[in-house]
């Protein structure tokens, strides 16, 4: 078995009268991507940052790689061993690129060398550019910079690309995922389903301070077992009962077959359309989403929680 | 689980001394690369002294000793270098760090906190003897002001003033709620503190601005920096009574800021 980079035992969290926390329970195991999902005020950045060392829970065990977080006779050995990107992008104006990252490297005992860290991240261009002139994209990527230069053990990534446009989220997940590939533990957390489907090996589900579902993004919900939808436009000389298996019109022409036994339905219904030569314009297979299985996961537990107090 | 073994305490005293030493340098250069906020700083008090040297430098102040105008404002700016850095300036980036998740990180990073704190006084003690240097060198080769001659009692006098004032800076920080308002509350704050201190003009003793300052720390600052320039009448020596007095303000000011003091962005 994997050594556990992080175990979370029955955490809990108040803030004055209001739980945050309430017996949440995780495992990580070293290497693995996992991203902690849920709504605003659903206790992900109070895991975060119990995780980190930041904030201690009011009761329950958490190990992160081997000690306890807080724990101050080990907390330098351990800060040493994360990585830490923030909601808020933490960087200052008027450092260079190379400078800021030169400073920050030398708070470690083994940084990652900072040319190499600039390349990571896709920044040589702007190596000597102030981070005041960089663009959201690049700003964020220095940011993550900033995060792994001390060639971290475990990465803890909050939302890391909101606000980001397209090409810049595609850049950043490349880069999460070559971090991965090299075997950095990644924790993030994150509101978009497709970030969570491109990167993170298993998900943990959040809502109103406890853990509704933990899987993988394919299986999380019995996702995997939810029936498929099958839709297609009917040609207009075929009439809905010639077809091999229950359909029904939901828009204009537009059919849909909800299927159990996704193959055989498939097959029969391709089989008849080779036969008849009746072309399926617009056909389309989706399982259920991964959105839809987190919504109907998080209905009736979100509660207007604070994340910080 | 896993099997980590944890040295507890495998860093020497040493590096984290260099650690420190290059904090202040890359304090420096933070504060250098801005040069539209380190002209502003460091001109600001020299502007204005040689404005008003050049205005009224030699009036003479009846109350203090019949000392001329230019002579009480060398030091009294020299004063106002050290609250500028120590008070203004930190109190300002403190918040600006804090709310953009600055402190945040360097907390969860292995620098040593007193190595970080450390490097944020000692550069604001540069910022503030670069501003004490200019304002006496000006004093002295431009309105030839008498350079101080009791320069032990000047060192003792800004190492406890600048420690005193950091200390007020950093406890003001944590009652600013968000970087916007940060200059605006610290800059009001500031300079009516040093408006009715006697910074800009000599408060003639008994007067209700002098009563009304008797109440805040940079009265006696001012005084006390008045001291070993020779300002204060006889010999030029310290003026303790009225350090004592900052140094319990800076005390006062060291309990408030460690037991408010927070790393975390204040949200919502």
């Amino acid at each position: 078995m994997a050594a556990q980079a992080v175990v979370a035992d029955r955490l809990h969290k108040s803030y004055r009268d209001v739980v945050a926390l309430d017996e949440v329970s995780f495992e990580v195991e070293q290497g693995e991507v996992v991203a902690l999902l849920g709504p605003n005020g659903a206790g992900k950045t109070t895991t975060l940052e119990i995780l980190e060392g930041f904030r201690t829970p009011d009761a329950g065990f958490v190990r992160v790689l081997g000690v306890d977080p807080s724990d101050r006779r080990s907390q330098r050995w351990f800060h040493e061993r994360i990585g830490v990107v923030l909601q808020e992008m933490a960087i200052e104006p008027y450092f260079s690129v190379a400078q800021v990252l030169r400073r920050n490297a030398g708070f470690f005992a083994a940084p990652r060398p900072v040319d190499e860290v600039i390349d990571l991240v896709g920044l040589t261009e702007q190596r000597d550019a102030r981070a005041k002139g960089l663009s959201g994209g690049q700003r964020r990527r220095l940011d993550i910079g900033l995060g792994i230069v001390g060639n971290p053990e475990l990465l803890f990534l909050d939302e890391p690309t909101t606000g980001l446009d397209p090409s810049a989220r595609r850049a950043t997940w490349s880069l999460i995922r070559r971090l991965a590939d090299e075997g950095t533990t990644v924790i993030l957390t994150s509101h978009y389903m497709d970030e969570v489907e491109a990167l993170a090996g298993r998900v943990v589900v959040l809502s109103g301070g406890t853990v509704v579902a933990t899987g993988t993004p394919a299986s999380i919900g019995r996702r995997d077992e939810h029936p498929v939808t099958i839709q297609f436009d009917l040609p207009w000389d075929v009439s809905a009962d010639e077809l091999p298996v229950t359909a029904t019109f939901v828009s204009g022409r537009r059919v849909e077959i909800r299927a159990e036994d996704d193959l055989r339905v498939l097959a029969a219904l391709v089989g008849w359309a080779l036969d008849r030569d009746v072309r399926l314009r617009g056909l389309t297979v989706t399982r259920t989403s991964l959105e839809e299985i987190y919504l109907s996961l998080t209905q009736g537990h979100e509660r207007a929680l604070p994340e910080l107090v | 689980m896993t099997t980590a073994t944890v040295p507890a305490r495998a860093h020497r005293a040493s590096s984290d001394l260099r650690l420190l030493c290059r904090q202040v340098l890359f304090e420096q250069l933070g504060f250098w690369l801005n040069p539209i906020g380190a002209t502003f700083t460091i001109g600001f008090a020299l502007v204005f002294m040689v404005l008003l040297g050049l205005s009224e430098g030699n009036s003479r102040i009846p109350f203090l000793h019949n000392v001329t105008l230019i002579e009480y404002y060398v030091p009294s700016f020299a004063a106002y270098g050290v609250m500028m850095a120590c008070f203004n300036l930190l109190s300002i980036g403190l918040v600006q760090r804090r709310e953009a998740g600055l402190l945040k990180r360097l907390r969860l990073s292995p620098i040593p906190v007193w190595a970080f704190l450390g490097a944020a006084l000692v550069s604001m003690l540069i910022i503030a003897t670069i501003q004490v240097v200019i304002v006496v060198a000006v004093g002295r080769w431009g309105f030839g002001v008498a350079l101080p001659h009791h320069y032990f009692a000047l060192a003792a006098t800004f190492v406890i003033g600048a420690f005193s004032f950091t200390a007020m800076g950093v406890a003001a920080s944590t009652f600013i709620p968000n970087q916007d308002a940060a200059p605006a509350i610290v800059n009001v704050v500031f300079f009516v503190l040093l408006f009715i201190s006697g910074v800009w003009f000599p408060l003639s003793p008994g007067s209700a601005l002098a009563r009304l300052s008797s109440w805040f720390p940079v009265r006696y600052f001012v005084n006390a920096v008045l001291g070993p320039f020779g300002m204060q009448g006889g010999r030029p020596t310290w003026v303790w009574h009225d350090l004592l007095v900052v140094a319990a303000w800076g005390v006062a000011a060291g309990i408030v800021a460690v037991r408010r003091f927070r790393w975390a962005p204040r949200r919502d």
